[in-house]
């Protein structure tokens, strides 16, 4: 019986919340016994939030442990009508959140390292980039990983940090304005030193 | 110039805009240059922000996926297992498992371990280390003997060849590169891992420290250049000691000066009065 259970329900819980939005989820009465599997089904998503809040990766791990640690624990107050994965970023942002307040410093608990976040990006990281989302606080970080990187609307996004989707709109457009002109920028740099290493070759 | 906000750009980069309204969008992209630049930037920004979440979730793939898939609370097995709706005993039992309790500890224990025992991940290409990694990198360099030896006697070509040449060996070239118009300046014993690194500093007229770095091993490796972002490198090996030289030089130059020290004779054997490297 419970075997049947997991076979219609993970996939709900795994899909992405975009595509699991507005679809009925668990039904069983035990629905919270489908919590850990869906949990483990999203570790890689939520650890990758985690490593975009924290910035690096052993700090990030710690982070999720301790969130779902708190997931499980108070697992009641997870909703059916709720996408397990958005429900899973809200509470791991939440458990930041909360530990940051208690910080001696929380605003430099906003900021990351270059040389971590890029160690997270690997190989396919681009320096611009990089110095970009280490450059932005958490929640824009975040807002940017909800939006591109999740595929959430604004509403989900805005749910997960606990802000309106008219925020979430207004933040996205001067982010990514100021990420545009900061890579048109880089790239009259880059022409403007090739063009003044072309007229100094052909002075001398 | 046509007037569209960064707002309605941003949408329709984005993929937010009904149909009417981007092919509405794409009309005016047409005839407008500024626009189309515009857009393209943000299709940039917005290509380059995707890519770099995707590639962090995809290390994070293969981290969490990484585990032995026969432990019960690996999570792998419980995506095929959905895949293929669960069939299959063994999948049953794991699945029980899970539902049990026994099978999460197990998964978050797995999880953390392979997440906290990841190495030093490489980043090389575009992406430039922190000033930190390169400092750090630079400190474990230096060893002891390093700082043991004075600075007076690493300025002292003779006693940089007598201290060098027993921690290399008797065969370890140090070569006086004046003719080639780089002055010797120090030499000192650094360490690469738990073996010694001998390390030659020049000087030529103008720029940075020219280094010649030598160690134990190596057989007749041919020079090859390499480039670390601002610095090219020459690598070969003779004689049992491997080489590297390195500088702001380009590659000609770089190589050039490698053949001016490959051609030198071996420390102590009979000079060629033609050579105008070893004093």
């Amino acid at each position: 019986m419970v075997f049947l259970r997991f076979a219609w329900a993970v996939p709900a819980l795994r899909a992405p919340a975009r595509e699991a939005a507005g679809t009925a989820k668990v039904q069983a009465e035990d629905f919270h016994d489908q919590i850990r599997p869906g949990l483990i089904a999203h570790l890689p998503r939520l650890k990758r939030f985690a490593d975009v809040v924290v910035g690096e990766r052993a700090g990030a791990t710690a982070l999720l442990r301790r969130a779902l640690n708190v997931m499980l624990a108070e697992q009641h107050r997870y909703r059916r009508d709720r996408a397990l994965d958005a429900w899973a970023f809200a509470e791991i942002y939440a458990t930041w959140l909360a530990e940051v307040s208690d910080a001696e410093d929380p605003e430099a608990q906003q900021s990351i390292a270059e040389g971590s976040l890029a160690a997270l990006i690997g190989r396919d990281a681009d320096w611009e980039t990089v110095r970009f989302l280490a450059g932005l606080p958490v929640e824009h970080r975040l807002m940017l990983l909800l939006v591109y990187g999740e595929g959430f609307d604004y509403a989900e996004a805005g749910r997960v940090l606990d802000i309106s989707a008219d925020m979430i709109a207004a933040r996205l457009i001067r982010i990514s304005a100021a990420f545009a002109d900061r890579l048109c920028a880089a790239r009259r740099r880059k022409r403007t030193a090739g063009a003044e290493a072309v007229d100094r070759s052909n002075l001398s | 110039m046509t007037e569209l906000s960064d707002e309605l750009l941003v949408a329709y980069v984005d993929g937010r805009l009904a149909r009417k309204q981007s092919s509405a969008v794409e009309k005016v992209l047409e005839q407008d240059d500024v626009l189309a630049k515009r857009v393209k930037a943000l299709k940039d920004a917005h290509n380059r922000l995707e890519a770099a979440f995707d590639a962090i979730l995809a290390g994070e793939e293969l981290e969490v996926g990484g585990p032995e898939p026969e432990r019960a609370g690996v999570f792998v097995p419980w995506a095929a297992a959905a895949k293929t709706a669960l069939a299959g005993i063994g999948l049953a039992a794991a699945f029980a498992l899970m539902v049990l309790g026994y099978g999460w500890p197990l998964s978050v224990e797995d999880f953390t371990r392979t997440s906290f025992g990841s190495g030093d991940p490489e980043y090389t290409g575009s992406i430039e280390p922190s000033w930190q990694e390169t400092a750090a990198r630079a400190q474990g360099l230096l060893s002891r003997e390093t700082l043991e030896v004075g600075l007076e006697s690493q300025s002292n070509l003779d006693l940089v060849a007598l201290e060098l040449g027993k921690a290399i060996g008797p065969s370890l070239k140090i070569p006086a590169l004046d003719t080639q118009g780089y002055r010797f300046e120090r030499g000192q014993l650094l360490r690469a891992g738990d073996q010694p690194l001998a390390q030659l500093l020049y000087l030529g007229r103008s720029g940075g420290p020219l280094a010649l770095f030598a160690r134990k091993g190596g057989d007749g490796e041919a020079p090859t250049f390499r480039r670390y972002g601002g610095v090219g490198s020459v690598a070969w090996s003779e004689d049992g000691i491997s080489y590297l030289l390195a500088g702001e030089g380009d590659e000609p130059a770089l190589m050039t000066l490698a053949k001016a020290i490959r051609s030198l004779p071996q420390p102590g054997a009979p000079r060629d009065a033609s050579d105008g490297a070893r004093p």
